[in-house]
């Protein structure tokens, strides 16, 4: 456990040290953000039944925030460091590998709470409110960041298979079908039937709405369950991956 | 197995990759507790891949070895607790300072912290890097990466040290420094493992050493032996032109004479004894008709045994020796 602490503590001062790694990914969501309230703000007026009475950015901040999160971070940092052959001198220290994995993911979330919680208050400020209020902020918060900490498996798994900088690079990629194949713009109701029928397949829908209904209506015990559940699946399956991949590496 | 089982002992190592090739290929190793054992051998030679098989770093594809007496496939976690190691490839967290990156390492080593502090202090000082402690890493001179890198292996006073060429790409005055650190980590009782493509390096800090070619171990003992294994002199003629046949015809027989073998210019013959040598040597290659350009005497270096042992000499091992 101490060995997850010390790594932690190493990947977490990254992160302050080089903020010009990470500012940048907060740019894409923001923008995004920004460009889909202008265009469709004026489609869906406040009096549209699915935005409860909220403006549109209230509807479109939970995706901004995941998307926010989502990212290729902890796989790059893993993939650097094998690069410049830090890696190896890790491997070599008399610790569990597996220690390193976790130690990334406890940087993660550190980055995903951060990240959410600036997204969450660019969305305050163009007028979103959160209906489940202080306590519902907080939620709000922490499941976009632990749904960051359980897609890091994805660029960390690139990363120790191929050991290739641009490919784990570009592994954010894998995100944009994702996000897009999701009720991201309207209620799922009201997507045209194979979209739908993907979207409803598709995890990153069920986390939408979860954080979406703390965002529109409150507290809604069934759509919290269905996110949550779905974090915990995709952070097992995702995180037992790169644990796999640690263990075998140089195999 | 002895009593005191041994620091380094391999047999049959082996190790190839995808795509078929044979990077190491049966290397036996015994080495005692306290050595400062040198691998010598010119880039691709698979002294690398020993090493990395040797640190757990690799997986074997034959053999087996025991590093401190621990099966480095069975328990490789326990050999990590003994072990040390600077890799060719200096590894570093650029982003760290020297200080935040040794209490790292003495931390990953299970040291508590006040000992960690007191460890990195003591490092820091043993490899003079105490004034930049707390400069990022990335400002680092190559030199002072190679020392902080060799200082982070030590933080858990390990067993054995591997070094795999701590000096490659260093300059002469850095190299010295280096060579001194590890002899004093060695003197401590520590087994050092030090590759090297430098024939000096071997010579001036090895005890034993093994010279590796191809994947496979080519010679092997101490460097006075290796190079005794030669004879003790090599008589140099500088032939200009002359027939290089009919000399060797001339000398060889000669008595003292151990062996005859071509060189740039000329001639060189291991002899037992070079100045008692010499007037019958000329005296026999003048019989035979053949002018000589010039005569000196060497002894041999590891430079004439690498040559022995695998037909060439080592990159960079410095000019062959011409007549004077």
């Amino acid at each position: 456990m101490s060995d997850v602490v010390l790594l932690a503590k190493r990947s977490v001062r990254e992160i302050y040290r080089t903020p010009a790694a990470t500012l940048p990914i907060l740019f894409i969501p923001l923008f995004f953000l920004a460009v889909n309230i202008g265009q469709v703000a004026k489609t869906f007026p406040r009096s549209t039944p699915f935005l409860h009475g909220q403006p549109y950015v209230a509807f479109q901040l939970p995706v901004s925030m995941i998307f926010a999160v989502s990212t290729a971070q902890s796989g790059l940092a893993l993939v650097t460091d094998i690069d410049i052959g830090y890696f190896d001198k890790l491997l070599t220290a008399p610790i569990r590998r597996t220690s390193i994995i976790f130690g990334r993911l406890a940087a993660d979330l550190v980055r995903g709470l951060l990240a959410s919680a600036l997204v969450l208050l660019v969305g305050l400020a163009f007028g979103a409110r959160v209906r489940s209020g202080p306590l519902g902020v907080l939620v709000l918060i922490a499941l976009s960041a632990l749904w960051g900490v359980a897609y890091a498996g994805i660029a960390q798994t690139v990363a120790l298979r191929t050991k290739n900088v641009q490919t784990t690079n570009v592994s954010f990629i894998i995100f944009f079908p994702l996000l897009f194949l999701t009720p991201n713009f309207v209620p799922i109701e009201q997507l045209s039937g194979l979209v739908q029928t993907l979207a409803r397949v598709n995890p990153v829908t069920y986390v939408i709405e979860g954080l979406r209904s703390l965002v529109l209506t409150g507290w809604d015990a069934g759509s919290l369950l269905a996110c949550a559940i779905t974090i915990v699946l995709t952070g097992l399956v995702l995180t037992a991956t790169s644990l796999h991949a640690i263990r075998h590496f140089n195999d | 197995m002895t009593d005191q089982p041994l620091a380094i002992e391999a047999h049959d190592l082996r190790r190839s990759f995808k795509g078929g090739v044979e990077a190491v290929r049966g290397v036996d190793l015994a080495i005692p507790r306290g050595e400062m054992f040198g691998f010598l051998g010119p880039n691709g030679a698979g002294k690398t891949t020993t090493v990395r098989m040797l640190c757990t770093l690799l997986p074997l594809t034959g053999g087996e070895a025991r590093v401190a007496g621990v099966d480095v496939v069975r328990d490789p976690s326990e050999v990590r607790r003994r072990i040390g190691v600077a890799l060719q490839e200096v590894g570093l967290d650029p982003v760290a300072t020297g200080r935040e990156l040794l209490e790292l390492h003495c931390g990953l080593s299970r040291l508590p912290r006040p000992a960690a502090r007191e460890r990195t202090r003591e490092l820091l000082e043993l490899v003079g890097l105490t004034d930049a402690a707390d400069r990022a890493i990335r400002t680092y001179s190559g030199g002072m990466k190679r020392r902080l890198d060799l200082a982070s292996a030590l933080v858990h006073s390990p067993e054995v040290l591997f070094l795999d060429e701590p000096t490659t790409g260093l300059d002469p005055a850095s190299r010295i420094t280096v060579w001194e650190e590890v002899r004093r980590i060695n003197a401590t009782g520590t087994t050092v493992f030090l590759t090297t493509q430098y024939l000096e390096e071997a010579d001036q800090l090895c005890r034993r050493l093994a010279i590796i070619d191809e994947g496979r171990i080519v010679a092997r003992g101490s460097p006075a032996e290796l190079k005794q294994q030669l004879g003790s002199d090599v008589v140099h003629i500088d032939l200009g032109s002359a027939d290089r046949a009919v000399t060797h015809t001339a000398v060889d027989g000669l008595p003292g004479v151990v062996r005859v073998t071509d060189s740039a210019s000329g001639i060189a013959i291991a002899v037992s004894n070079g100045a008692a040598a010499v007037p019958a040597v000329v005296r026999a290659i003048g019989q035979a008709g053949v002018e000589v350009a010039a005569v000196s005497i060497s002894r041999p270096t590891l430079d004439d045994v690498f040559l022995e042992a695998t037909g060439r000499r080592l990159e960079g091992a410095g000019a062959p020796r011409a007549a004077a």
